[in-house]
């Protein structure tokens, strides 16, 4: 019984626990704050294509982000001939809806994209825990009731990726492949709730 | 330009158009947005076959092509295939009514727009302007700069409410050569 009790105290505790913390070591703070690099450079268009795979339908685009001030992004996504399919502003905080086609003008689509640029754009976040394997630093911060993981390779300090969860369960992943550690050149964003993936790569610079 | 030589240009647009079977031109795009430093630059190949086939191919920064076909957009994103049903989005018919028209330039008998003429030295410039409320919110204008020869369109530019545009430039323009049906499959 108590062989029993144990094996299914075992199952409660490690099915509550966060995948993305197994095999972690628990650190020392060593930050205050986290930093996501990508698309922090004021001078910079970041321009990419994006292919969103919803519910097992494929739809494609042009994904366009500038930090417009210190902080402020806009962000603006085209189909492939140019029409605009949305353009919002993000202060840090909120979003500000400049134009948004009817098609995705719907409370829940939005709150997905805006949730998943929030994810994507937050430059600076309080670090509130740390871990760290043999291949990464990792620094856990929270915002709301959800907690977001930056996970930066320790040989490289480039940020490979944020994983965005609640208490118990993986919600978001983002996975970022870069050169410098300034620019991604490819970022993929994968839902765990929700049939939702999304790729960007980004244009070559010779293109523009 | 006057009525006459409105009437005049428009018939030569016409005859151009109806004596086109074929195209094969080069483009690039050019999405202009007021907030970016540069504009975001595409481009790829066009081919149109009479009456209502055609096929845009985007090679460069990426791979993607659109076939449009009856009612339906075939896609091809880098490999990744999909159809697209447009038959029952009048205002996505429109958009794309306008897409194809243009690269022939006969879109005068248009009724849902009001067009306006105006002439350079080096090209004729027809302005169209939407009357559809609904096409008004997504389209402020939509601009064909004509060659003064041939009547040809070289430059396509659609006005968003908002000022930004996206302008089309063709190159390399080849008319009536053969063209297999199996080039618009995707």
């Amino acid at each position: 019984m108590i062989r029993f009790l144990a094996i299914s105290l075992f199952f409660i505790l490690t099915s509550c626990s966060l995948q993305t913390t197994e095999g972690l070591r628990q650190t020392e703070l060593l930050l205050d704050e986290i930093s996501n690099p990508y698309f922090e450079n004021q001078s910079i268009d970041y321009v990419y294509k994006a292919k969103i795979e919803v519910y097992n339908n494929n739809l494609g685009g042009i994904l366009i982000i500038k930090k417009t001030s210190p902080k402020n992004h806009r962000i603006v996504m085209t189909t492939e001939f140019g029409g605009k399919l949305l353009d919002l502003e993000f202060d840090g905080n909120s979003f500000t809806k400049n134009f948004v086609i009817e098609e995705l003008d719907r409370k829940f689509i939005l709150n997905v994209l805006k949730a998943n640029f929030e994810l994507l754009l937050i430059d600076k976040a309080v670090v509130v825990d740390a871990y760290e394997s043999d291949i990464h630093r990792v620094f856990k911060t929270q915002n709301d009731k959800r907690f977001n993981f930056y996970f930066i390779k320790k040989s490289s300090k480039k940020l490979e990726k944020i994983v965005n969860t609640s208490k118990t369960k993986e919600k978001v992943e983002i996975n970022f492949s870069s050169s410098d550690g300034e620019i991604a050149e490819g970022i993929s964003i994968v839902y765990s709730n929700i049939k939702l993936k999304i790729d960007l790569e980004k244009f070559k610079e010779d293109a523009n | 330009m006057t009525p006459s030589e409105i009437s005049l240009f428009k018939e030569k647009v016409i005859s151009e158009s109806k004596s086109t079977k074929t195209i094969k031109s080069d483009f690039v795009q050019y999405k202009h947005l007021d907030f970016l430093a540069n504009d975001v630059k595409t481009s790829g190949k066009m081919v149109f076959k009479a009456p209502n086939q055609v096929k845009w191919e985007y090679t460069n920064p990426y791979k993607y092509s659109v076939v449009f076909k009856e009612d339906q957009l075939l896609i091809n994103d880098g490999g990744t295939k999909s159809k697209v049903d447009i038959g029952n989005s009048k205002l996505f018919k429109k958009l794309n009514e306008l897409i194809v028209n243009s690269v022939k330039g006969n879109m005068f008998s248009d009724s849902d727009f009001e067009v306006s003429f105006l002439k350079s030295p080096k090209y004729n410039k027809a302005v169209f302007l939407p009357k559809d409320k609904k096409i008004a919110e997504y389209i402020a204008s939509f601009e064909l700069l004509f060659n003064k020869n041939d009547a040809q369109v070289f430059e396509v530019k659609m006005i968003e409410p908002s000022k930004d545009f996206t302008q089309i430039i063709f190159s390399k323009r080849v008319l009536n050569s053969a063209i297999d049906d199996s080039v618009f499959s995707n």
